[in-house]
């Protein structure tokens, strides 16, 4: 159930510089056999998911919103030239 | 037109609809690269909600995406009552409502994987990392290999940073 009283004591996170630095070691050198390995063998761009989570979740949504904007204008202005 | 979250989500829990956050947006909560543009949640069929989020959402008249113009649709209570998963056109962009998610289950299941996240002055709950690679495994699309990829390596990730 969503309730007021359930949220009133969630907050916002991003990385914390320890966590920071951290993560562009995992992603510069990935522990062999990792998940975090394969997604960078497989052609994931590891340094978007880190700058992603240096993010808060609203400013991870805000971003979204947008470059899916952006991506939509570029689409329309696509279509408009054709 | 684009769904703006922020907004989607307040009215949501104005009128106080029982709902997860799944999909796309999902993935963006939890850090994921990939852009998407629509919004997807999984909402509770109890009679009291379905009626809460009908309310909620009439102010931006949902249509059938892709439907037919002349086809019949009307977005009340019963008809959603009635249906189980809706994939909506609104005034504030694409919207899909899932009564069901494969590889999960109905509302409860869904619910039971999901964590609370707060979103700038509002909070919402959203499915979690796993449950996102259970839905999309469940899936079965090709689009999806390369977000399963993601999920895996972003929950690695997460975990040796001491996140999840």
């Amino acid at each position: 159930m969503n309730t007021i009283g359930e949220y009133e004591n969630i907050e916002e996170k991003s990385m914390t510089p320890k966590q920071r630095k951290l993560a562009y070691e995992l992603i510069s050198n990935p522990p062999p056999g990792s998940a975090i390995a394969a997604a960078k063998e497989y052609g994931i761009d590891l340094t978007l998911l880190v700058e992603n989570l240096d993010l808060t979740v609203t400013q991870r949504l805000r971003k979204l919103y947008s470059v899916a904007s952006f991506l939509q204008k570029v689409r329309q202005g696509n279509g408009a030239g054709r | 037109m684009i769904p703006d979250a922020e907004k989607f989500l307040t009215i949501l829990n104005r009128e106080d609809v029982e709902y997860v956050v799944i999909g796309g947006v999902a993935m963006v909560a939890h850090g994921s690269a990939r852009a998407t543009f629509d919004l997807d949640v999984c909402y509770n069929r109890s009679k009291q909600n379905i009626e809460r989020l009908c309310r909620a959402l009439l102010p931006l008249h949902p249509r059938l995406r892709g439907a037919p113009k002349n086809l019949p649709f009307r977005f009340d209570a019963r008809t959603v009552a009635a249906g189980l998963n809706f994939t909506l056109a609104t005034d504030w962009g694409d919207f899909n409502l899932l009564g069901e998610v494969a590889g999960l289950g109905f509302y409860d299941a869904v619910y039971k994987s999901s964590a609370l996240q707060r979103v700038a002055k509002i909070s919402c709950r959203v499915l979690s990392l796993d449950g996102l690679y259970r839905a999309k495994t469940a899936a079965g699309r090709d689009k999806d290999l390369e977000a399963l990829k993601e999920i895996k390596g972003l929950k690695d990730l997460k975990e040796r940073l001491g996140e999840e």
